[in-house]
């Protein structure tokens, strides 16, 4: 007789991924539930310690801001799966291509175009203008092709009626799809019976970010282009993934130091001399880039960058000036950008957001503060978020008085009740291995290359904290592989 | 009138360095009241030189000279014409400042900026000098203008830039960016757009008044301010010399503040510090072209 | 071809784990050389291995007696003395952090695991109980390192780079350890004392080697000659300079001769047709000298011609009215 993995869970009042409401498994979990539930009692805290030795071993790791230098966590992942079906993914997916390409119109149309979008008030032009992320040196260096956000990290949502729903776009320099590879390959070694289902493959990311990257080329660069990744170094927290990255397209992992710019071209320091760069995708971010133009004090950046792309000669992935789109308060007229560049109804719709700078709407959200979560529009890594219903008195107070002195710099949105996936807590050799409801979300990745593509799935993060809403790795976060099912798919099994 | 200007910055460094990377803003514009009619610039180590137009309007000559060099000379020479503009006839009242078509046109201009980030007391100080002139935006503004080169006093080398504009009232001294960032703050605490200008003035002082009766002069680049005035455009004041922007006025762009349109930037490796020399020299052109 | 700043850390890295091997190989014959003979004198055995390390003078700065436990705690241990096994190693793990994309994940591993484990040790302990078993730690974790890079690392320039820093460091450091040797001895034990001569010999792990190859016959010119010239034990001068040629004529294919292989080219083949008779009667001491300022002068023309563009200056702003 074995015991359920699943007779304690509760699904809660949340939408649940696996659960419905009656708390059936939804068909396209069958599958996998069969078989974890056919595993050995303990076999899964089994699995879970060999999950750390292979990530340990791989040096799966990241830092977290604030810990000791050197220390470095291994990366959180859940045994269990997280599936998306294929015409629920075939949606999503069309929302996301269609919301990137709208952005990087969007973009192309501000930095060299005619600004239409602010000309005909599609979105207010004092807000662009006073938007941190909006960079005056951006305007007039060309971008081939117009693919600004060479990478798009979009974070979605599901909300209680199980609507995907857009929170936020991340269009500097996304991270995370580091790990999404890396999660697939530990979960196809250390939980081999569980891929009952076709699943789509990831493992072919390097392969189209290179091909994107090489779509960017100017028209000067040699055949293939040199392409190169930029780095801060070791010391940042994503480093193992800019490495990573770097391995899978064959090509070299370089920091500002290892690049000179003469005559507006970019070289390579190597051992023969000057070798010319065509192609930089860079992870580092606008303000560092190059000291002569931003900040002088920037050492992880290369003097004379920017002439170099304005020049034409070589091309930056991303392009400089993407963070006036995923201003939080930009966020919020990204459905009319739709709108107004493809001519097209938004597939994917927007968390609703109100605009504290508007004095009815701020009114209105100020009166249901401990109802709503406040966000600082240009905060990332889920930092300076205050969520109404779970803070204190002075927390909200405090953020009351934030916004009343500077209300541009803020947005409220309904608390979204993110949708739950069953996750095996306390799966340590002599945990108790439960498995609790937990929140999540999906950061899929979005190529703009010849064609926009995304991958399949994205990186799933998971509020590892008990009724939390907090997914980032940053704050303690964990993360699931994401499987999206071929078509034809649904509970078939191998 | 016609004027030949001929700008030189020279880096001197005691030991050689290399990899440098400078940004060049020397070129006047071409707007409603002057007329750039030529343009060279040369560098020694010669250099391939890049130029654009940036998000301001000003032409900016980007160079850089990569191998070690214990010297760097920059010339840039031009010849530009300038019309005077008419006297300030506007008298448009203090309510149009608030007009959300105005305010949304010069926004970037209302708003504070690294340099002219004015605290409470620069703010009410300016409210008290405007208040005599009422509703009459132009009256106030001269009120500040005049308040501005009356109090300071022109000590060139008396601040070093990036100063606080706050400490600069507090002082009652600077050279011309302070006199310009504190007049700009003024006016923007009382919601008067203002943008900083810079450019040349031929004039024997920087705060000189008179017209030099000399054929050329030696200056260093000059900044003054414009102010936008409702239903008159954007009106040009030097606080440093107390006057209107006039025809010896030779401007080469404008910006948020002196950030936005530094005469000179840049970067090197290197060992040790460098010495920078920066002599203009303007002379009287030709006379002005027949009308 | 390869990132000037890899190539910079990759011979860095070979020459840190070289030094720290050499030290401690060093430690260990001095160390038990003078268990062996008690009537030597300690003080002037422990002078003369600090010179031969350069550390003479950063040793009396500190002040401290010439005791063994004084010596070799500087050695082994102290974290200010830049030469100690402890900062050589964690010297050679820094720089092979930096290329970790560029090693074999199993060298890395070796790498920063024999860091970690020293770390992990209460050194003071262990040289006051049992220094031939910390000496030995050492020395076969660094032989580990060598081979574990010689089995999982791809013959490119990365590769090179690692193997040139190890054997020019291999190189100077056998000249400058004959030199010092030679200068410190009077002229009879340098002629007549076998005892010394076996000594010279273990201070590079070659006395098996040499008696293998000489029939158990300790003459001091076959020493010389042997230390000096022999193609076959890899610890020989000309061995080294051999192989770090054999690299630099590699690293510089199809661009012609380079500076540095000029320059060692040259001395590998002054030293090839070195007559050892004569330089024993004329100036052994000179001769040494200059070898290994030979070696010096090939390890500098090798940063100049490589790595020259990794140079990391100061950025420097200017901003005018």
């Amino acid at each position: 007789m074995t015991t359920d993995l699943f007779t304690e869970y509760e699904r809660g009042d949340f939408f649940d991924e696996v659960f419905d409401a009656r708390g059936g498994v939804r068909s396209h979990y069958r599958p996998l539930l069969e078989r974890l539930r056919a595993l050995a009692p303990g076999e899964l805290r089994h699995r879970a310690g060999l999950r750390d030795t292979i990530l340990r071993n791989l040096g799966i790791t990241f830092a977290v801001y604030g810990e000791a230098q050197g220390i470095e966590r291994t990366w959180p992942l859940d045994l269990i799966p997280r599936i998306i079906p294929a015409d629920e993914w075939h949606q999503v997916e069309r929302g996301l291509v269609q919301r990137v390409r709208a952005l990087n119109c969007f973009l192309e149309d501000l930095y060299l175009g005619e600004r239409a979008a602010l000309r005909e008030g599609v979105i207010p032009a004092w807000l662009v203008q006073s938007s941190g992320g909006f960079c005056r040196e951006a305007f007039g260096i060309p971008v081939p092709k117009g693919a600004r956000c060479l990478v798009a990290g979009i974070d979605v949502v599901r909300d209680a009626h199980g609507t995907y729903r857009v929170l936020e776009d991340n269009l500097r320099t996304p991270s995370g799809v580091s790990y999404v590879l890396e999660n697939r390959a530990t979960l196809t070694r250390v939980l081999p019976l569980a891929f009952a289902h076709r699943v789509r493959p990831v493992n072919h990311y390097g392969a189209s970010l290179l091909s994107a990257l090489r779509n960017l080329a100017p028209p000067s660069a040699s055949d293939p282009p040199r392409i190169v990744v930029l780095t801060p170094g070791i010391h940042n927290s994503a480093y193992f993934e800019h490495a990573f990255l770097a391995r899978q397209m064959g090509i070299e992992l370089v920091e500002g130091r290892d690049l000179v710019v003469d005559d507006h071209v970019v070289f390579m320091r190597t051992t023969r001399g000057l070798s010319r760069v065509d192609v930089i995708y860079r992870r580092v971010g606008d303000e560092f880039l190059d000291p002569a133009v931003f900040r002088s004090d920037s050492v992880l950046g290369v003097p004379g960058l920017l002439s170099a792309a304005r020049a034409g000669n070589v091309s930056l992935a991303n392009a400089i000036g993407n963070g006036v789109a995923d201003d939080k308060a930009v966020y919020a007229y990204v459905p009319g950008l739709v709108r107004f560049y493809l001519g097209e109804e938004p597939i994917l719709p927007n968390v609703d957001t109100y605009l504290l700078w508007d004095r009815d709407q701020r009114a209105a959200a100020l009166s249901r503060l401990h109802e709503l979560v406040v966000k600082p529009v240009d905060a990332s890594g889920g930092y300076g978020i205050v969520i109404g219903p779970k803070a204190t008195e002075e927390e909200l107070a405090g953020v009351r008085k934030a916004i009343e002195a500077k209300p541009r710099s803020y947005i409220a949105q309904e608390v979204v009740a993110l949708s739950r996936h069953p996750t095996l807590i306390d799966d340590a050799p002599r945990g108790t291995g439960r498995i609790e409801g937990r929140h999540i979300d999906l950061r899929p990745f979005v190529l703009t290359g010849e064609k926009i593509e995304v991958i399949p799935g994205g990186l799933t993060r998971v509020a590892l904290r008990k009724d939390s809403l907090v997914v980032n790795s940053s704050q303690g976060g964990g993360s699931k592989d994401t499987w999206v099912l071929a078509a034809g798919e649904n509970g078939a099994s191998r | 009138m016609r004027f030949e200007i001929d700008y030189t910055s020279e880096f001197k460094y005691p030991e050689p360095v290399w990899e440098s990377q400078n940004l060049l803003r020397a070129c006047p514009v071409t707007d409603a009241h002057q007329t750039l009619l030529q343009y060279e610039l040369k560098t020694v180590p010669a250099a391939r030189v890049h130029s654009y137009v940036d998000y301001w309007g000003t032409r900016v000559d980007a160079f850089g000279a990569r191998a070690p060099h214990d010297r760097l000379s920059i010339h840039a020479r031009s010849a530009v014409e300038t019309r005077p503009g008419g006297p300030m006839a506007a008298a448009p009242a203090w309510k149009r400042l608030s007009d959300p078509a105005f305010v949304e046109a010069h926004l970037e201009f209302l708003a504070v900026s690294r340099h002219t980030a004015w605290n409470e007391a620069l703010r009410a100080e300016a409210e008290r000098r405007a208040a005599p002139a009422g509703a009459d935006i132009v009256g106030a503004v001269l009120s500040l203008h005049r308040m501005v080169g009356s109090s300071l006093a022109y000590v060139p080398g008396s601040t070093s830039v990036g100063v606080d504009v706050n400490d600069v009232l507090r002082g009652r001294k600077g050279v011309c960016q302070d006199f310009a960032h504190l007049l700009i703050a003024m006016c923007r605490s009382l919601s008067i757009p203002a943008r900083y200008v810079s450019g040349y003035l031929f004039s024997e002082n920087s705060d000189s008044e008179r017209e030099p009766e000399a054929e050329s002069v030696r200056v260093k680049t000059h900044a003054w301010v414009e102010l936008a005035i409702p239903g008159a455009g954007w009106w040009g004041l030097d606080p440093t010399n107390r006057q209107e922007v006039g025809p010896r006025h030779i401007k080469i762009g404008h910006g948020r503040d002196y950030d936005d349109v530094q005469p000179l930037r840049g970067v090197y490796l290197g060992a040790g510090d460098h010495k920078l020399d920066v002599c203009v020299s303007i002379r009287r052109g030709a006379a002005a072209s027949q009308q | 071809m390869m990132l000037a700043r890899h190539a910079e850390d990759l011979f860095w890295t070979g020459r840190y784990i070289e030094r720290a091997e050499d030290t401690a190989r060093l430690l260990d014959v001095t160390y038990h050389g003078l268990l062996e003979s008690p009537l030597l004198d300690a003080a002037s055995a422990w002078r003369e291995l600090l010179e031969q390390l350069y550390l003479d003078q950063a040793f009396s700065a500190k002040g401290l007696p010439v005791t063994d436990s004084a010596v070799t705690e500087f050695l082994v241990l102290d974290p200010d003395n830049a030469g100690s096994i402890v900062r050589s190693l964690a010297r050679a793990r820094d720089n092979a952090r930096n290329v970790r994309e560029r090693i074999s994940t199993e060298l890395w591993e070796e790498i920063n695991t024999l860091f970690l484990e020293l770390h992990a040790r209460d050194l003071r302990t262990d040289l006051e109980r049992e220094p031939y078993q910390l000496y030995r730690f050492v020395k076969s974790r660094c032989q580990t390192i060598s081979g574990v890079s010689a089995e999982t690392m791809s013959r490119d320039d990365g590769w090179r780079f690692l193997l040139l820093g190890r054997m020019l460091e291999r190189a100077e450091m056998t000249c400058r350890l004959l030199s010092v040797r030679f200068r410190r001895s009077s002229r009879a034990a340098v002629t007549s004392d076998v005892h010394y001569w076996i000594a010279v010999l273990k201070s590079v792990s070659a006395f098996e080697a040499y008696l293998r190859a000489h029939r158990a016959q300790i003459e001091p010119q076959d020493v010389l000659e042997f230390l000096l010239l022999s193609r076959e034990f890899p610890r020989s001068v000309l061995f080294a300079l051999r192989a770090s040629e054999s690299e630099l004529v590699r690293l510089g294919a199809g661009t012609g001769p380079t500076r540095p292989e000029r320059l060692l080219g040259r001395l590998r083949a002054d030293l090839e047709f070195m007559d050892i008779h004569e330089i024993v009667e004329n100036g052994l001491l000179a001769a040494l000298d200059s070898l290994q300022q030979g070696v010096l002068a090939v390890a500098e023309s090798v940063e100049r011609h490589f790595f020259r563009a990794a140079v990391r200056p100061e950025l420097h702003v200017c901003e005018s009215v």
